[in-house]
């Protein structure tokens, strides 16, 4: 940074970084940074001239003026692009309807009151059994006409749906997983064992995935949720005290179960991309635009 | 000289469960508006979602601009060349009006941020939204959330514009300044735009399409529409049982659409008496009810 005159903004940008902003080659965060400080700073507005050539000039007045033209991203998303998110990806991450603080604050209670009933019974079950149904959950919620209000116009977008919903998927699956692994910390007594939601997390998510292409939105996670409950429900009556799906052999089949799962949703990937004219609000539906 | 069709589609069939909702409607559309006229669960919507490639139909072929939407690729270009205003445009509504139509504009990849941004602010300046740019969707009027959906469908100056009930819920005021931008959109691509107000076909479409009961029931000019009323539009002092629609005017007289009685005291037709007549006598009543 330059040392002399600063204008009250209490720096100055570099000349090269002047020179490749007025080439257009400067890169986020960088950009953001000159661009703010290009508004407060006389001194290197005229260094900026000095920098460049006329046409290079211009294009940085434009580009200037474009920024100065797009509103602010959101907490959330300005949060993302300081962790290296690509703006678009931000964007698209931004509009996750589950995403949210609402979502983020219900899951975080459950899986506090979870951690205080482990230590209540001495069992860590009950968080065991429930911590994978939450990322199920959140991916459900995450894509789709029931819950996504701009389903429609995403749907028949150039990017494909497959795409999209993957985008958002490892976001949920991100925010929902770290919260478990949180959570998880909260149980050291238990060692490794605290961890043993993890795989049939990614199994049943990816289930519920691969069956939404067939089964719709709501009938698939509903049957992958009940179909976990009953499974864990009939291992309770075997009376052992780990129940099976959480031993090795059963982590072993949950890890088998997510990558046949994976390969099924990959598969049926262009099953993302259309939607069936029973899944979409028909035309009798009361319009309001309120 | 004839020019290629923007859409070109035959025998299109879409079933929800048993019942058709489209049932082997042929189309052809080409540059400038044209009207989708029909009452409610005629098929409309259900024949803007399978042109939007929203929905693939169960029968039947069309292609957009050349290209088949039945196969992945073909479906991929028709995207790109398209504009489409659902009937109910969902919003984020903590976006701003920028951030909303931005969203959209990355979903039609438009990858590069200054780019993206110029194409943004072009459309908001196309539906007279410059100054609210950087308003919260959910404090915005009714009449400008439906532009700000419709800034969004022209991202990209798409070949094919498809605009589902745009109008419904306007006031007045707000449904002329949105004619006025459809008109403009109008002028060299193809619109298609579904409404069930014979208003905005008369004040803005070159071609309309009747359509009931998932059928297609009248395609031509809205003069031919009218032209179909002619000596069919007949006053009364009661209503004549024998008329397809009646209803008692202002003049305390009745206006009866149909086939008139000997003698019958004939009225000048409009482009409402010739949609009345194009409708099948169950969806008349369906309307009237």
């Amino acid at each position: 940074m330059r040392d002399t005159g600063h204008d009250g903004t209490g720096w100055h940008a570099d000349t090269d970084d002047l020179r490749a902003y007025a080439r257009g080659e400067l890169e986020a965060p960088r950009l953001w940074s000159v661009d703010t400080h290009l508004l407060a700073c006389a001194p290197c507005r005229l260094a900026l001239a000095e920098a460049t050539d006329s046409r290079a000039l211009d294009l940085g007045w434009e580009r200037l003026d474009a920024e100065l033209d797009a509103p602010r991203p959101g907490v959330f998303e300005a949060l993302l692009m300081r962790c290296g998110v690509a703006d678009h990806t931000a964007r698209l991450l931004a509009a996750t309807p589950v995403l949210r603080a609402s979502w983020l604050g219900a899951v975080l209670l459950v899986l506090l009151m979870t951690v205080i009933s482990v230590y209540t019974v001495h069992s860590p079950s009950l968080f065991l059994a429930l911590a994978p149904l939450l990322p199920l959950a959140g991916v459900a919620l995450s894509y789709g006409p029931a819950l996504d209000p701009t389903y429609e116009m995403a749907l028949v977008a150039p990017l494909h749906g497959f795409r999209l919903l993957m985008i958002r998927t490892v976001a949920v699956l991100v925010a929902s997983l770290g919260l478990n692994g949180l959570a998880s910390l909260a149980l050291p007594g238990y060692g490794l064992r605290a961890l043993a939601w993890l795989l049939p997390a990614l199994a049943l998510t990816a289930t519920g995935l691969a069956l939404t292409a067939r089964l719709g939105q709501v009938t698939a996670p509903a049957l992958v949720s009940g179909a976990w409950i009953a499974l864990l429900a009939a291992a309770a009556a075997t009376g052992h005290k780990t129940l099976p799906p959480f031993t090795g052999v059963g982590q072993g089949v949950a890890a088998l179960v997510a990558v046949i799962a994976a390969v099924l949703l990959h598969r049926l990937r262009d099953r993302f991309d259309t939607a069936s004219a029973p899944s979409l609000p028909t035309d009798l539906a009361h319009r309001s635009v309120a | 000289m004839t020019t290629r069709p923007t859409v070109s589609g035959s025998g299109l069939t879409v079933r929800y469960g048993g019942s058709p909702a489209l049932d082997n409607v042929s189309v052809r559309l080409q540059e400038g508006v044209t009207g989708l006229l029909g009452p409610n669960g005629a098929g409309k919507t259900t024949l803007l979602r399978v042109l939007a490639t929203a929905v693939p139909p169960d029968r039947g072929a069309f292609t957009v601009l050349g290209h088949d939407p039945g196969t992945g690729a073909g479906r991929q270009e028709v995207r790109r060349r398209l504009g489409y205003l659902p009937q109910n445009p969902g919003f984020h509504p903590d976006f701003t009006a920028f951030a909303f139509v931005d969203y959209v504009a990355i979903l039609k990849e438009f990858a590069d941020r200054s780019a993206r941004h110029r194409e943004v602010r072009r459309v908001l300046d196309a539906v007279n939204l410059s100054e609210v740019r950087g308003k919260r969707i959910k404090r915005l009027s009714g009449g400008m959330r439906q532009r700000v959906a419709l800034a969004a469908a022209l991202l990209g100056d798409p070949g094919l514009l498809l605009l589902d009930e745009p109008t419904v819920g306007l006031d007045p005021e707000q449904r002329m300044q949105f004619r006025e931008v459809i008109a403009e959109a109008g002028r060299h691509r193809t619109v298609l735009l579904s409404t069930h107000q014979t208003e905005d076909v008369a004040m803005l479409c070159q071609r309309v399409i009747v359509m009931a009961q998932g059928h297609v029931r009248f395609e031509g000019t809205p003069a031919e529409l009218t032209a179909r009323a002619a000596g069919r539009v007949w006053s009364s002092t009661e209503r004549d049982p024998q008329a397809r629609a009646g209803w008692r005017t202002g003049l305390g007289t009745f206006r009866n659409v149909g086939d008139p009685p000997q003698g019958a005291d004939l009225l000048e037709p409009t482009l409402e008496d010739g949609y009345l007549l194009a409708l099948d006598a169950q969806s008349v009543e369906a309307m009237s009810a």
